[in-house]
C-alpha cells in the first residue's frame, strides 16, 4: 500500500519531530510568559514553604522549640532550599526545570482546586476531564464534518437554487460563536420551557445503570450540539460547497465524464477525492479553533472538562492549574496537527513526492 | 490599487443587499463611537461607571428600559423623585417657630400615582443641620382613599437613610392594620410596598391579584427641631421599575453608558487587531514565499510554534495573571498572532504569484526584492485577501467580549461582553432579567453581523474563481 | 447521405452566463465518410472545443438550448437518454482527447487505475485484464508500462498526452474527438504526437475530428476542413481543394497569414478580433474585419453548396 513507502514515513517522521519540536518550543514559551512577572516563582516559593514548615512540624527532634526559634528554623530550611532550588541565580536557570517538568507533565499541585477523589494533583484533575472534553467536541466536529461534506456536494449541484441562496444568506450567522447561540438555547429550551436540562454532563443523581447514563449523557449534549450546528452548519456547508463548485468544473471532472464514467464515481473519486485534501486543510483550522470555543461553550453549558476547568482555574486564581491547562492544550494541538497532516499525506500523492513544500504545512 | 478599480468594486458591492446592510450598520457604529467619544469622554465614562451608589442612589435597582412598557399591558412605574431642596409643585416645607428656640418643621411631599404596578423600592433621605440636639420627626403616609398612616417615628443624625421597603417592622404592622380592616387572616408576608400601594380590599388577600390603588399620594414629616439654626431636608425617591432607554444594573447604573461605550472599544479593538495582524501576516508570509530556502523555514518554523501555542488559553492565562488594560491586552492578541497560521494560507497563493511573467520581468529588469514583494507581489494578492481581513473583525470583538466573560477583562472601562457578565454573575437568567443579556448580546450580534455581511459579500466579488459565476 | 459515418446537422449548444446568453455552437452542420478525418479551424474563441464536447454531451453546468441532429452510423445521438448515451456513446463509440492533457488527468490516481476505470466500470472486465490491455496500448505509442503505477504529476506534458491517447485506443472507437491535442506541447513533441495520430489512422482507421487553430498543422492528417468562425461555420470543404484554394474571405485571410518554407510570401495577419459569442452581430459575422466586404453582408449570408455537400456561407458565393 503506499502508506507504506518509505518516502511517506520519512515524510511524516520529519513532519512529526517538526510538530514535537514546536510543542516544546511552545511549552518553554508559556513557561516564559507564566512567569513573567513572577508568578510561577511565586507559587513554587510559597510551596517550598509549606512544606518545610510542615515537614518541620512533623519531625519529633523539634517538638520543644517555642514558636521563635520553630520559625528561625523554617526560615532557615527554607532559604536554604532556596538556594539549592537556584532561586538566588536569575530566572533562566530555572525556567529548564520548569520546562521540563511541564513537557513530562508534571505539573504540580493545585492551589485551591482538586479532583473529584480530593487530589490536588493538577494531572489528575486535568486527566479527570479531559475525557469529557474530547466526547463532546470530537462529536460536534465530526458532525459538523458530515454535515459540511454531504450538504456542500449536494449543494453544488443545486448552483443558483432557491436552496442555494437562502443557504447563503444563513452563512453570516457564523460571525457569533456557538456559545453566543447556547445562551440562547437555554434561554429557550432549559429556562423558558424546561425541556432540556441547563448544563451540566448528567443528571443529578447520575442514574446507576450505564444504559440509562449513556442516555443522560446524551440528553445533556444536545443544546451545546445544536447551538453549534446552527452557528457553523451553514458556513460548512457554504464553503464546501464553493470548494466544490471551484473544482468541480475542472477539466479532470469534465474528462472523467467524456470517459463515460457514471456520476457516482466521478463525484466520489474526481471531485470528493480532489478537494479532499484541501478540505481536510479547512477541517484542521476549524478544529483548531473549536478547542478554543469549547472553553466559553463548556463554561456556558457548566459541561465538566477542561475548558470549564480553566475558567474555574480563572476565577479562583490557582496559577498551576491555568499552566498545565495551557502545556496540555499545547499538546492537543499538537497532536490534533500530527493527526491531519497524516491524513493529508495519505491523501495527497503530491506531498509525499515532493517534499512536502506544496501543501499546507 | 487604481481608483477606477476601486470605485468599479463599490459599485458591485451596492448591488448586494446584504453589503448595504452590513455598511449601514458598520457606518452606525462609527456614528455612535464619535457621538460617545465626544459627548462622554473616556475618563468620565471610567468615573461614572466606578461610581458608587451614592452616585446613582436616585436610579432604581435593575430597571428594565423604559420602551418595554409599550409592550407591556401593565403600565411599569418611573421613578418619581421629590427633594425638599428644590422646590416645585408636589413639595412644600414649612418651619414655624414654637416655643423658644423650638420650632415646627413640615415637609409634604405629594405625587399622583397613575401606574399599574408596585413601585421597586421607596426610600427617604435626610439630611439634616445642627448642633446637638437631634431632630425629631414623624412620617406619615396618606393613601389616596385619604386614610393616614404612621410609618416612623425617629431621631435623625446628620444624614440620615430611611428604607422605606425593607422595614420589616412596619410590614408586620401595616399587615395586622389590614387584616384588622378586613377581618379575615392574610396568610402571606404582604410587603411594605403592598400594603402602602395596595387596594385594600379582598384583592389584598392573594398576592396575585393585588392591585395598586390610583391617585394621589401624600407623605408627610412633622418634625421638632430644637436648635434656632437647625434645618432639614427631605428626599423622597419612588423607585420606579423602568428607567432610560436601557434599563439599569444591580448597582442601579445606567446600562445605557455601557452599551455607547462598547461601540468604540469593540471596533477600535476589532479593527485594529485585524488589520495589524493581517499586514504583519501578509509582509511576513511573501517574505517566506519569496526569499525561500533558509528564510523560507525559519518563518515556518516559528509559525508552527506560534501554531501550537493555544491562543485563547494562553491569552487566558495572560489575562488572569498580570490584569492588563485594554491597550495592553490589544497589544498581547497582536504579539501572540504575528505568526498565525494565517501565513500558510497566505504563503500559497505567494507561491503562485511568484511565478507569474510580469514578476519576473521586474526581477530581469532588476528590482530590489523588497520593492518587489512590496511593489507586486502583496498589491496584487491583497484584493483577495481583504474579505478575510474584514471576517475577522468579528472574531476579535468576540475575544474581548469573551475574555470580559471570563472575568478576565480590563476592569474599568465599560464594554459589552463586561455588562453580559455582570449579568450572569447576579443571575440575571434566575431572576428574568433578560434585557440585561440581550441588550449588550443584540450589539455584539449586531456588529458582527456587519463586518459579517460585508465580508462575505466581498468574498463573492474579489474571489478569483467565483468571478465566474 | 446515409452512408455517412457521421453526420452533423443544425447543432446548437448555448450556455448562460451572468451576462447574457453564449452562443457557443450556432447551427453547425457537417458529415464524415468511415476513417476520414475533419480538421475544425478557428481562432480562440470560435466555440471549437465547446463543439467538441457537446458532441460527447460534456455540457456546461448552465446549458441553455442543445438541439440538432448527430447521426452516428445511422443513429441518432441526441434521441439517447442521458444514461444510454453514457452506457453506450461515451467512451465505446466515442473518445475525447482535451486540449491541455495537464488538467485533465487527476492528481490523485495513479495513470494506470485511470486508464482501466472505463473498462473496468463499463465493460466489467477484471482489473488484471484491464491494466493488461493498458500496458499493451503505452507501448504500442512508446511509452514504459511502469507509468501505470506513476501519478499524473510525474509525467511530461507529452506523456500525459500519450496516455491519454492511449486510453482512447484501448477501446478501439469509431469516432475521436481531439481538441487541440498539442497546443500546450513543445515543437518537437507535436512532432511526435502527430506522428503518433497519423500511425493510428492508419491502423485503426478510426473518423476523428481534429480540432485545432493551427492551419498549417491540420493539413497533415485532414480529408476535410471545417472553418468555423464566432459560432459557426462558415466554410465546409474537401481538404485538398481547402489547402490550394480556399473560398471563404476568413479561409483565405488564414491561408495568407501562414509562413511558408519556400516561397517568398508577403505575411498577412487579419485585423481585429472575433466578436463575442454572447451576442453576435446580425448579417455576416465576419464582415468587420472582412476586405472584400458589401453592402449585401449585413443580411446573414445564406448556404451556398459547392460540391457535393460541401459549403460555404459568403455572399460572395452566391451567383445572381
Amino acid at each position: 500500500m503506499a502508506i507504506m513507502k518509505t518516502s511517506f514515513m520519512r515524510h511524516m517522521l520529519k513532519r512529526g519531530i517538526l510538530i514535537l519540536f514546536s510543542a516544546m518550543v511552545a511549552v518553554y514559551a508559556t513557561v516564559l510568559i507564566a512567569n513573567m512577572g513572577g508568578y510561577v516563582d511565586q507559587i513554587i516559593k510559597s510551596e517550598i514553604y509549606m512544606t518545610v514548615s510542615q515537614s518541620v512540624r512533623q519531625n519529633p527532634a523539634f517538638r520543644y522549640l517555642n514558636e521563635t526559634q520553630y520559625k528561625k528554623l523554617v526560615e532557615e530550611i527554607y532559604n536554604n532550599e532556596l538556594r539549592r532550588l537556584g532561586f538566588d541565580k536569575p530566572f533562566i536557570y530555572r525556567s529548564f526545570n520548569y520546562w521540563k517538568d511541564a513537557l513530562t507533565l508534571d505539573l504540580g499541585r493545585a492551589l485551591f482546586l482538586s479532583s473529584e477523589s480530593g487530589s490536588r494533583s493538577v494531572r489528575l484533575i486535568i486527566a479527570e476531564r479531559l475525557p469529557h472534553t474530547i466526547l463532546l467536541f470530537t462529536t460536534m466536529n465530526i458532525i459538523l464534518f458530515f454535515i459540511g461534506l454531504v450538504g456542500g456536494l449536494a449543494l453544488s449541484r443545486k448552483y443558483g437554487s432557491v436552496l442555494d441562496r437562502v443557504v447563503t444568506m444563513l452563512v453570516p450567522l457564523s460571525s457569533l460563536p456557538g456559545w453566543f447561540y447556547g445562551i440562547f438555547m437555554i434561554l429557550i429550551f432549559a429556562s423558558f420551557f424546561g425541556i432540556l436540562p441547563y448544563g451540566g454532563m448528567v443528571d443529578v443523581p447520575p442514574p446507576s445503570d450505564k444504559f440509562e447514563y449513556a442516555l443522560s449523557v446524551l440528553k445533556h449534549m444536545v443544546l451545546p450540539i445544536l447551538s453549534w450546528l446552527i452557528a457553523y452548519s451553514f458556513f460548512y456547508i457554504y464553503s464546501r460547497r464553493t470548494f466544490f463548485l471551484m473544482f468541480s468544473s475542472e477539466d479532470h471532472v469534465d474528462f472523467a465524464k467524456a470517459k463515460g464514467l457514471p456520476e457516482s464515481i466521478i463525484q466520489r473519486r474526481y471531485v470528493l477525492r480532489t478537494v479532499l485534501p484541501y478540505i481536510i486543510t479547512d477541517f484542521s483550522l476549524m478544529l483548531i479553533s473549536s478547542w478554543m470555543g469549547a472553553i466559553v461553550t463548556e463554561t456556558v453549558f457548566s459541561w465538566p472538562g477542561i475548558g470549564s476547568l480553566l475558567y474555574a482555574a480563572t476565577n479562583a486564581l490557582d496559577g498551576p492549574v491555568i499552566v498545565g491547562l495551557v502545556v496540555i492544550y499545547a499538546y492537543l494541538l499538537a497532536i490534533t496537527n500530527f493527526i491531519l497532516e497524516s491524513l493529508y499525506g495519505i491523501l495527497d500523492p503530491r506531498i509525499r513526492t515532493e517534499g512536502g513544500e506544496i501543501g499546507i504545512a | 490599487m487604481e481608483s477606477r478599480k476601486i470605485r468599479e468594486t463599490f459599485k458591485q458591492l451596492f448591488t448586494y443587499k446584504s453589503a448595504l446592510i452590513g455598511l449601514l450598520i458598520i457606518l452606525g457604529l462609527i456614528i455612535v463611537s464619535i457621538y460617545t467619544i465626544i459627548a462622554l469622554p473616556y475618563d468620565t465614562a471610567v468615573e461614572l461607571w466606578r461610581a458608587g451608589e451614592k452616585y446613582w442612589l436616585d436610579n432604581p435597582r435593575n430597571a428594565l428600559p423604559s420602551w418595554a412598557n409599550i409592550f407591556s399591558s401593565k403600565k411599569l412605574p418611573e421613578t418619581i423623585t421629590l427633594t425638599s431642596e428644590k422646590p416645585k409643585t408636589g413639595v412644600s416645607k414649612a418651619i414655624i417657630p414654637a416655643i423658644g428656640k423650638v420650632s415646627v418643621i413640615r415637609i409634604e411631599f405629594s405625587f399622583n400615582y397613575e401606574y399599574d404596578d408596585f413601585p421597586s423600592e421607596l426610600n427617604l433621605f435626610f439630611k439634616a443641620k445642627f448642633n446637638t440636639s437631634s431632630p425629631h420627626l414623624t412620617i406619615h403616609w396618606v393613601k389616596p382613599n385619604g386614610e393616614d398612616i404612621v410609618l416612623k417615628t425617629l431621631s435623625i443624625s446628620q444624614e440620615e437613610n430611611y428604607y422605606i421597603s425593607v422595614d420589616h417592622r412596619l410590614a408586620n404592622e401595616l399587615k395586622n392594620r389590614i387584616s384588622q380592616k378586613l377581618n379575615k387572616s392574610i396568610e402571606y408576608d404582604i410587603p411594605v410596598l403592598a400594603s402602602l400601594f395596595a387596594v385594600e380590599d379582598n384583592s389584598i388577600v392573594n398576592p396575585d391579584t393585588v392591585k395598586v390603588m390610583k391617585g394621589i399620594y401624600k407623605l408627610w414629616i412633622e418634625g421638632v427641631i430644637f436648635e434656632t439654626d437647625a434645618d432639614l431636608d427631605a428626599k423622597l425617591n419612588v423607585y420606579g421599575k423602568v428607567y432610560g432607554w436601557a434599563g439599569t444594573d444591580h448597582l442601579r447604573r445606567d446600562i445605557g453608558i455601557a452599551l455607547l461605550w462598547g461601540a468604540p472599544v469593540a471596533l477600535a479593538f476589532g479593527v485594529t487587531a485585524s488589520l495589524l495582524i493581517a499586514f504583519s501576516n501578509i509582509i511576513l508570509a511573501a517574505i517566506s514565499a519569496w526569499f525561500r530556502r533558509y528564510i523560507d523555514s525559519f518563518i515556518q518554523r516559528i509559525t508552527e510554534i506560534f501554531m501550537t501555542l493555544p491562543f485563547l488559553p494562553t491569552m487566558i492565562m495572560i489575562a488572569t495573571f498580570f490584569r492588563p488594560t485594554l491597550l495592553n491586552l490589544l497589544l498581547a492578541v497582536i504579539a501572540l498572532s504575528i505568526f498565525s497560521a494565517s501565513i500558510k494560507t497566505y504563503r500559497a497563493v505567494f507561491l503562485q504569484v511568484r511565478e507569474f511573467p510580469y514578476v519576473e520581468a521586474a526581477k530581469a529588469y532588476g528590482a530590489g526584492n523588497f520593492r518587489i514583494i512590496l511593489q507586486y507581489l502583496i498589491p496584487k494578492v491583497l484584493p483577495t485577501l481583504i474579505p478575510s481581513i474584514v471576517l475577522s473583525v468579528p472574531d476579535f470583538v468576540f475575544l474581548e467580549a469573551v475574555l470580559s466573560l471570563l472575568g478576565v477583562g480590563d476592569p474599568l472601562i465599560p464594554t459589552w461582553g463586561k455588562i453580559v457578565e455582570d449579568a450572569f454573575r447576579y443571575g440575571a437568567l434566575y431572576k428574568g432579567l433578560y434585557y440585561w443579556v440581550l441588550e449588550p448580546s443584540l450589539m455584539l450580534a449586531i456588529t458582527s453581523m456587519g463586518f459579517a455581511l460585508l465580508g462575505f459579500t466581498l468574498d463573492k466579488i474579489f474571489n478569483p474563481k467565483l468571478k465566474e459565476m | 447521405m446515409s452512408d455517412k459515418h457521421l453526420n452533423v446537422k443544425n447543432f446548437v449548444m448555448y450556455y448562460r452566463t451572468t451576462r447574457g446568453e453564449v452562443k457557443a455552437v450556432d447551427n453547425v452542420s457537417f458529415n464524415l465518410d468511415k476513417g476520414e478525418t475533419v480538421a475544425v479551424i478557428g481562432e480562440s474563441g470560435c466555440g471549437k472545443s465547446s463543439l467538441a464536447k457537446s458532441l460527447i454531451r460534456v455540457l456546461p453546468r448552465n446549458v441553455s438550448v442543445y438541439r440538432g441532429t448527430v447521426l452516428l452510423d445511422g443513429l441518432n445521438l441526441m434521441e439517447l437518454n442521458e444514461k444510454a448515451f453514457e452506457k453506450e456513446i461515451r467512451w465505446v463509440k466515442i473518445t475525447y482527447i482535451p486540449q491541455a492533457a495537464l488538467n485533465s488527468l487527476n492528481d490523485v490516481l495513479k495513470i494506470g487505475d485511470q486508464m482501466i476505470e472505463p473498462l473496468v466500470v463499463k465493460n466489467k472486465a477484471s482489473r488484471g485484464e484491464a491494466l493488461e490491455i493498458a500496458a499493451k496500448t503505452l507501448k504500442s505509442l512508446g511509452v514504459s508500462e511502469e507509468f501505470l503505477y506513476r501519478y499524473p504529476f510525474e509525467l511530461s506534458g507529452g506523456m500525459r498526452q500519450r496516455v491519454i491517447i492511449a486510453m482512447s485506443l484501448m477501446v478501439k472507437p469509431e469516432l475521436m474527438l481531439l481538441d487541440e491535442p498539442t497546443s500546450s506541447l513543445d515543437v518537437l513533441t507535436q512532432a511526435n504526437i502527430m506522428n503518433l495520430m497519423k500511425k493510428i489512422k492508419k491502423e485503426y482507421k478510426p473518423s476523428m475530428i481534429f480540432i485545432t487553430h493551427d492551419v498549417s498543422l491540420s493539413s497533415e492528417l485532414a480529408d476535410k476542413v471545417a472553418v468555423m468562425y464566432a459560432g459557426q461555420i462558415v466554410e465546409f470543404n474537401n481538404a485538398e481543394k481547402f489547402y490550394k484554394d480556399p473560398v471563404h474571405p476568413y479561409s483565405r485571410k488564414l491561408m495568407e497569414s501562414i509562413p511558408t518554407l519556400r516561397t517568398d510570401k508577403k505575411l498577412d495577419y487579419i485585423p481585429g478580433s472575433p466578436p463575442s459569442l454572447l451576442n453576435p452581430p446580425k448579417g455576416c459575422r465576419f464582415r468587420d474585419r472582412c476586405p472584400w466586404r458589401f453592402e449585401k453582408c449585413v443580411e446573414d449570408p445564406p448556404i451556398t453548396f459547392l460540391e457535393k455537400d460541401f459549403y460555404v456561407r459568403c455572399w460572395l458565393s452566391v451567383r445572381g
